[in-house]
């Protein structure tokens, strides 16, 4: 999927990813495509709750052994 | 309007130290407007340079947890509350607690205020939620 920038959370837990990723997206455009990766299992839930709760959109969601990759387009 | 939660707290173990700030810098990441009240024994995790222990026998162990913790990049109490005001999350340190623990304004973390429990409820009043972590 197309990105413009990748977050690596790989390694960290909650809250540390959600965190980082809310840091992560106060450098970016509106409109622009951040990719997170992370390896918490809990990630799985929380970045969608995320996203609905600040209205940034998740437009894709992959799952490649331990690692979820998210695809957030910034509001 | 910005949604509220608040949090209030009442013992001052690590655990108990710990929680409400990963839930308030969570709220805070989530765009929340987050409070965190600090009563009774929870009100010495608000004193400068605070190193809280685990509770009853366990606190041998806070070092280990802590070493657990960084392990996974969970940040030690300090750097955790650093990271909090960053984020934006209030502390208050409540006034009636303060004297009977005989504690002073100048004994207290930078950034916190100190507030009576009706102006913690004029917050808590107007917040989505608030949850009791003791």
């Amino acid at each position: 999927m197309e990105k413009d920038a990748t977050l690596d959370a790989k390694g960290l837990m909650c809250p540390m990813p959600i965190v980082q990723l809310a840091r992560k997206i106060k450098e970016m455009k509106s409109g622009q495509i951040l990719e997170l990766l992370a390896d918490d299992i809990g990630a799985k839930e929380d970045v969608p709750a995320w996203c609905s709760r600040t209205g940034n959109q998740l437009v894709g969601q992959e799952e490649d052994g331990k690692t979820f990759s998210f695809y957030i387009k910034i509001k | 309007m910005t949604d509220k939660f608040c949090m209030v707290v009442s013992e001052g173990s690590f655990d108990k130290a710990m929680m409400p700030l990963i839930m308030g810098t969570t709220g805070a990441s989530m765009g929340m407007e987050v409070h965190v009240f600090y009563t009774f024994f929870g009100l010495k995790l608000l004193k400068k340079g605070m190193k809280p222990k685990l509770p009853g026998m366990m606190r041998f162990f806070t070092g280990m947890m802590e070493k657990k913790m960084s392990k996974f990049k969970i940040p030690g109490y300090q750097e955790m509350m650093e990271q909090a005001k960053d984020l934006g999350v209030h502390f208050y340190a409540c006034s009636t607690s303060m004297s009977l623990m005989g504690m002073k304004e100048a004994d207290l973390m930078e950034g916190t205020k100190v507030l009576g429990a009706s102006a913690f409820l004029n917050l808590a009043a107007d917040s989505k939620m608030t949850l009791f972590i003791g």
